[in-house]
């Protein structure tokens, strides 16, 4: 293509940026023509790393396939093309792997118990760890709780000054990364939670249908798929209540926080309502742990989603009969 | 507000304009704004009401946009030419504040121009709503944005608390909490930002409950957009202050502060700064931080059986179990709420770790398994497996045979029973399999910790540890040592230790002391590498109850010596032991074969 003659012209910025995004572009663009030999149709578009993105047909097809049976394996085409759209480094196309994680995820922790070759998940999964990783540079994350009696930005404080030994209320809330080249078990949930770390990080550019693909597996994970004390029925190991440590809580319910009060859920009913069900169910399942910090989390989700129905706008004006001057 | 809610049947019709003394009826001027004759209403108005152009423009505005009819208000508003009518409000504002100190009456042509201010930026106040109702929304943004810019503009150094025009504070606080709200509807995360943080860090002298609902408002954001809107401008640091670093601190702050203003009854309660807060602290652990909030609150405001709850959930989520234990107690009382099923359940978790206390955890226990019925019945497998827990303790520390059999067996059958209501829950069959263990029924403990296993994939490693001490309880120790080598295959090196512990009693009892010696001193490595890598700080998952105890590694290695009658090896380990532990009985034994 077009690449190298660009790269010749005089490097201007904007020659620069239109080089990346044509660079960009012809990812994207291998990217659908190798997808093409994986489902069966990919919709001609202008816009190929959209509509790999958001396009409901490639969705559907590649969520199926996922889903199968025989999905996750070592040599498993689709787990190939994810991982190596992820490898492309080219952000909007690692969006578009990221789209897929709830499911994948899903899939994988459901069916892990099934001593099924899960590689290919594996491989995609450890990659989107191995760029948290990167990106982190290992490092941990980490919350200073602030004590409210110095002041600060927001805040005046009579008390500042005196007392100069600050409360230091540091908490880790992701603890250091190491390299890992593969998934060892009890490093499982671990490295899903860190790939949902970063699914969080990105949720804001993520379709809306993904983050409904999330709420659904939460609940399986929380309560298994057979309500009806039927356990014979889980579809493939797709529904299957799995152990719910804190490093795979903790990035659920920030996900699930902007589900039910991020910015998309004022528009869309069908996401509030997957998140609502996700989030009682997980209080359900913290209720059987006896697990306190889940209940408290998911209890104030489930209060807020009842509080956030009622709400005044204190923006508009007052009307009244009479419009003076 | 309470105005609108006195008739409410018929606010959307107007009645009646006024301006100047008089009032005239509508209903002449909208039936010309209906035939689309803006300029005749406009004269009309303007000859009815002796105003100027401006003013009736921005009445016809605003009696347009009552109307609900948004795009004659927006034709009507863009008759006015809204720039031209802020630079000339500048100088005779912006003057006057800066420069006389006393409020004297010379200050009335300022305030007649703020009167005019007022209007102008109520007009333009009106021409957001408009558009913003119209999905607009970039559009509304930048003309909300206006409004503020003029103010700025006007008010160089804020806005003065005294002095100010009721209505024109009442337009600023309102586009001052519009802005962030249109820049987050339309989709434009870092500008909702700014807007944000402008709303919070400039003087726009907003009420308290505005400035309240603008920091929830923020809060609510950071903590849930999903935008990470990286540290405030340096400029609005103060030197010595706090400032956050990423978006749950900054919530956290925030929210926290909206605490101290109910405490300080400058706002009315609002549950939701509570739920949000409890959200966030929960994230980061910071349960106890939690606990202190809830006990700030004053009674009254949440029923106290729901208070101790709360408190006891906090305190548990940081394994202060003592303080939650007494809280549930007194919420369990014959006088407050004894069969409040959550307590119970709670309170017989706690007891079921202390042996101690593990008779009155059972009793909980019960309590909880028959009163988990209707919606609640789901429970009940909980409460049978709390009961089941908590006579497998009592059996510790009880001293007749009697009893001790008793016990065992009612531990089983509690816990065989809670799998029928749980059956896909594998802590169960952990449980089991530790109580067969305890019991020396070992086939079957072998049994539930293979299914354990198998249930939770080997991603615990409580597991895999409970299949080998079974195993090696069964004297099958070369197979015992299998099971650690392949759970030293799923674990990574900080993980370790336990197992390689376990691993060179394994080799012990093999009597192969010298591949003891080799697993104590990988084992040692391990220990020492960690102690220099965590800093201070440690995440609770890493401060978990089974650490390997340095001093036990370095006496298992003196007695190993002393087996094979390396002598000074001996001394060498002693020497280290003496250094975490002056005084132990064990070391003195060790030291007495010496």
């Amino acid at each position: 293509m077009s690449i190298s003659e660009s790269a010749h012209s005089s490097p201007t910025a904007i020659e620069n940026t239109r080089s990346t995004s044509i660079r960009s572009t012809f990812k994207a663009q291998s990217a659908i023509e190798s997808l093409s030999s994986i489902i069966t149709t990919v919709p001609d578009s202008p816009n190929p790393s959209s509509s790999l993105l958001n396009d409901p047909e490639i969705a559907s097809q590649i969520s199926s396939l996922l889903r199968q049976a025989d999905a996750g394996a070592g040599n498993d085409n689709l787990c190939r093309w994810l991982y190596d759209t992820f490898q492309s480094t080219d952000p909007q196309l690692q969006l578009v792997v990221l789209r897929f994680l709830p499911i994948l995820a899903g899939v994988y922790l459901s069916r892990v118990t099934l001593r099924k070759p899960l590689a290919g998940f594996e491989a995609v999964l450890l990659a989107l760890y191995a760029h948290e990783t990167t990106s982190r540079s290992g490092q941990s994350m980490t919350v200073n709780v602030p004590d409210i009696s110095h002041p600060s930005i927001y805040h005046e404080s009579n008390t500042a000054v005196k007392n100069n030994a600050t409360n230091l209320n540091l908490e880790v809330i992701s603890p250091s990364l190491e390299p890992h080249g593969t998934v060892r078990s009890t490093k499982r949930a671990r490295i899903v939670g860190v790939a949902l770390e970063l699914y969080y990080s990105k949720i804001s550019q993520l379709p809306v249908a993904s983050k409904i693909d999330f709420c659904e597996f939460c609940e399986a994970w929380a309560i298994g798929g057979d309500h009806q004390q039927d356990s014979s029925v889980n579809n493939n190991g797709e529904r299957m209540r799995i152990p719910l440590s804190w490093e795979l809580v903790q990035p659920i319910l920030r996900i699930l926080g902007h589900c039910l009060m991020g910015p998309d859920q004022k528009q869309n009913k069908q996401l509030f309502d997957a998140a609502y069900c996700a989030c009682k169910s997980l209080y359900g399942r913290s209720l059987h742990d006896i697990n306190p910090k889940a209940m408290l989390a998911t209890g104030s989700l489930l209060s807020l989603a009842e509080l956030s129905l009622d709400d005044i706008d204190y923006t508009e004006i007052r009307i009244t009969n009479a419009i003076s001057l | 507000m309470s105005e609108s809610g006195e008739n409410e049947g018929d606010v959307e019709f107007v009645r009646e304009v006024c301006a100047n003394g008089v009032c005239m009826k509508t209903s002449e001027v909208e039936a010309k704004l209906d035939k689309g004759n803006i300029e005749e209403a406009e004269s009309s108005l303007r000859e009815g009401l002796s105003l100027n152009y401006e003013e009736a423009r921005a009445l016809l505005g605003r009696l347009e946009y009552q109307r609900g009819n948004l795009e004659g208000a927006l034709r009507v508003f863009d008759g006015i030419d809204l720039q031209v009518a802020i630079q000339r409000l500048q100088p005779s504002l912006s003057e006057k504040p800066s420069s006389k100190k006393g409020r004297t009456k010379s200050d009335v042509p300022a305030s007649a121009s703020q009167h005019a201010a007022s209007l102008v930026l109520e007009a333009i106040y009106l021409k957001a709503k408009s558009l913003q109702k119209l999905g607009r929304l970039t559009e509304a943004a930048n003309e909300c944005k206006s409004v503020l810019d003029a103010v700025e503009s006007i008010f160089h150094q804020g806005i003065p608390d005294v002095q100010v025009d009721n209505r024109l504070q009442e337009t600023v606080s309102q586009a001052v909490e519009l802005l962030p709200e249109l820049w987050k509807q339309a989709g434009c995360n870092q500008e909702a930002i700014s807007a944000y943080r402008r709303a919070l860090l400039s003087q726009w002298n907003v009420d308290n409950e505005c400035c309240a609902r603008i920091q929830k408002g923020f809060a609510v954001f950071l903590l849930h957009s999903g935008v990470e809107a990286g540290p405030p401008s340096l400029a609005s640091q103060v030197e010595g202050s706090y400032v956050p670093k990423n978006n749950l601190e900054e919530s956290i702050l925030l929210l926290m502060i909206l605490m101290r203003k109910y405490h300080l009854g400058k706002i009315k309660w609002d549950p939701s700064i509570m739920e949000h807060l409890s959200f966030a602290l929960t994230l980061c652990s910071q349960t106890s931080i939690l606990a202190k909030q809830f006990e700030e609150i004053m009674p009254g405001v949440f029923p106290r059986v729901d208070r101790w709850y709360s408190l006891a959930l906090c305190y548990s989520g940081v394994g202060q179990n003592k303080a939650a234990l007494n809280l549930l107690r007194k919420s369990l009382h014959k006088h407050e709420q004894p069969d409040d099923l959550r307590a119970l359940l709670l309170a017989a978790k706690i007891c079921s770790e202390d042996s101690h206390i593990a008779a009155e955890g059972a009793e909980y226990a019960q309590r909880a398994i028959s009163n988990a019925q209707g919606k609640d019945e789901h429970l009940k497998g909980v409460g049978l497996r709390m009961l089941g827990l908590c006579l497998g303790k009592q059996f510790k520390v009880s001293k007749s045979d009697s009893e001790r059999s008793r016990l065992q067996s009612e531990a089983l059958k509690s816990l065989n029973c809670a799998i029928s209501f749980e059956h896909n829950n594998p802590d169960l069959l952990f449980d089991l399999g530790v109580q067969y263990a305890e019991q020396r029924n070992l086939s079957a403990a072998l049994r539930c910790a293979k299914q354990f296993i198998d249930s939770t994939g080997g991603s615990l490693l409580k597991g895999w540890r409970l299949l080998a001490l079974v195993l090696s309880a069964q004297q099958r120790f070369s197979e015992a040592e299998l099971v650690t080598d392949a759970a030293l295959d799923e674990t990574t090196k900080w993980e370790q230790g336990p197992l390689l512990r376990l691993k060179a009693k394994l080799k012990i009892s093999q009597s192969k002391p010298m591949d003891a010696i080799d697993t104590y001193r990988s084992l040692l490595a391990i220990i020492q590498a960690q102690r220099k890598s965590f800093g201070p700080h440690r995440s609770v998952s890493e401060v978990e109850d089974d650490k390997v105890n340095e001093f036990e590694v370095w006496h298992g290695l003196a007695n190993l010596y002393s087996r094979l009658s390396h002598w000074k090896d001996v001394e060498i380990c002693l020497e280290k032991a003496r250094e975490l532990k002056q005084y132990s009985a064990e070391m003195l034994h060790t030291e007495g074969k010496n």
